[in-house]
């Protein structure tokens, strides 16, 4: 009966996560206008800022403090928009944390094609890394949906974790990414 | 032994500038528009003809630059009652009406020319609706204010 229990919970956790995958991929286009400004010449920033971005913005976002302060003030609207607004940040939030580390995973492909000496163990670790990481950015983004970012804040301290273990791993790459002028970067 | 000779030029356009400008400024909101006020908009280069005259002109920017930087950081990382007890300094220093300044800035949202070039998108994204939101909390309190709801009502909000 656990073991069934259990089976079930796996399965509903890997549709939400296939499900937010999927919405990973929409939202791109769905918020292109919104982000372009902001995105455009300030990727290779992004990347590098993102994985030393403490966690202090992570609990910003996620925190339940200004919730509780909305909802001091009485205000049922304010309380709609204020949980609207937080949603939004915190979707964007994933949803360039999953960018970033791919950015970073396809910089450490091409170099890694013309490495000598790679290490299987570490490349596995990575990998693993990197998929638990896209899951969970699948996961949050169909949960901030459906619970608001608040109901959160430990699966979005995980993924804080993932990335910069990611980012540790490879100091190379982000010297590498960050090193480009945003001017010439192709994107830009 | 001079600032400058301890730490070079940029330190020592920094320290100058936090000494004789940023802090008498009131508020990081205050400063934050002000160091954002010195950025050319065409070029998003910084410049400030008294600083450039002393220290030279890429130390005076890079001083500003990193200025416009830290303050903005510093207040994407205050709660909302923080950032509200902010705003709410900054509207009462300004010489306009606090009805007429909220007005301005939720229908021109000029706050968004007030964000540093070199953040990234979510802290950005955080920033602006977060000064949205305290906008609306302010506007509120204005409404409580003029229906002369009683003071109790309004003292959860004042977290100053």
């Amino acid at each position: 009966m656990g073991g069934a229990g259990m089976s079930a919970f796996l399965g509903v956790m890997a549709v939400l996560a296939l499900g937010g995958l999927v919405l990973l991929g929409r939202s791109r286009r769905e918020d292109r206008q919104t982000r372009l400004s902001y995105d455009r010449d300030r990727r290779i920033h992004c990347a590098v800022a993102a994985a030393f971005r403490p966690g202090e913005l992570t609990a910003r976002i996620f925190s339940r403090e200004d919730r509780d302060y909305i909802r001091r003030t009485g205000s049922s609207a304010l309380e709609i928009l204020y949980l609207r607004e937080r949603r939004k940040v915190a979707s964007h939030w994933v949803r360039q944390v999953s960018e970033e580390v791919g950015w970073i995973m396809r910089e450490h492909r091409l170099r890694s094609r013309q490495s000598a000496n790679l290490s299987v163990i570490a490349e596995s670790k990575l990998f693993f890394y990197y998929a638990e990481l896209k899951l969970l950015c699948g996961l949050m983004l169909v949960l901030v949906r459906i619970f608001g970012p608040h109901a959160l804040v430990d699966l979005a301290a995980r993924a804080g974790e993932l990335y910069q273990r990611i980012g540790r791993s490879l100091p190379d790459v982000l010297a590498a990414l960050g090193s480009i002028e945003p001017s010439r970067n192709p994107a830009a | 032994m001079a600032d400058g000779a301890l730490f070079g030029p940029v330190q020592s356009a920094r320290d100058d500038l936090e000494r004789r400008t940023l802090s008498t400024i009131h508020g990081d909101l205050a400063r934050l528009i002000y160091l954002a006020s010195t950025r050319v908009y065409n070029s998003g280069a910084y410049h400030h003809e008294g600083l450039a005259a002393r220290f030279g002109l890429d130390q005076a920017r890079e001083a500003l630059q990193t200025a416009h930087c830290n303050v903005f950081r510093r207040l994407v990382s205050l709660s909302l009652q923080g950032l509200v007890g902010e705003l709410e300094a900054y509207v009462n220093t300004s010489r306009e009406t606090p009805a007429g300044l909220i007005h301005a800035w939720r229908e021109l949202e000029p706050y968004r020319v007030a964000v540093p070039m070199e953040m990234d998108s979510t802290t950005v994204q955080l920033f602006l609706s977060n000064i949205k939101l305290a906008l609306e909390v302010l506007e509120l309190r204005q409404q409580q204010r003029r229906e002369g709801q009683p003071a109790s009502s309004l003292q959860p909000l004042l977290g100053q």
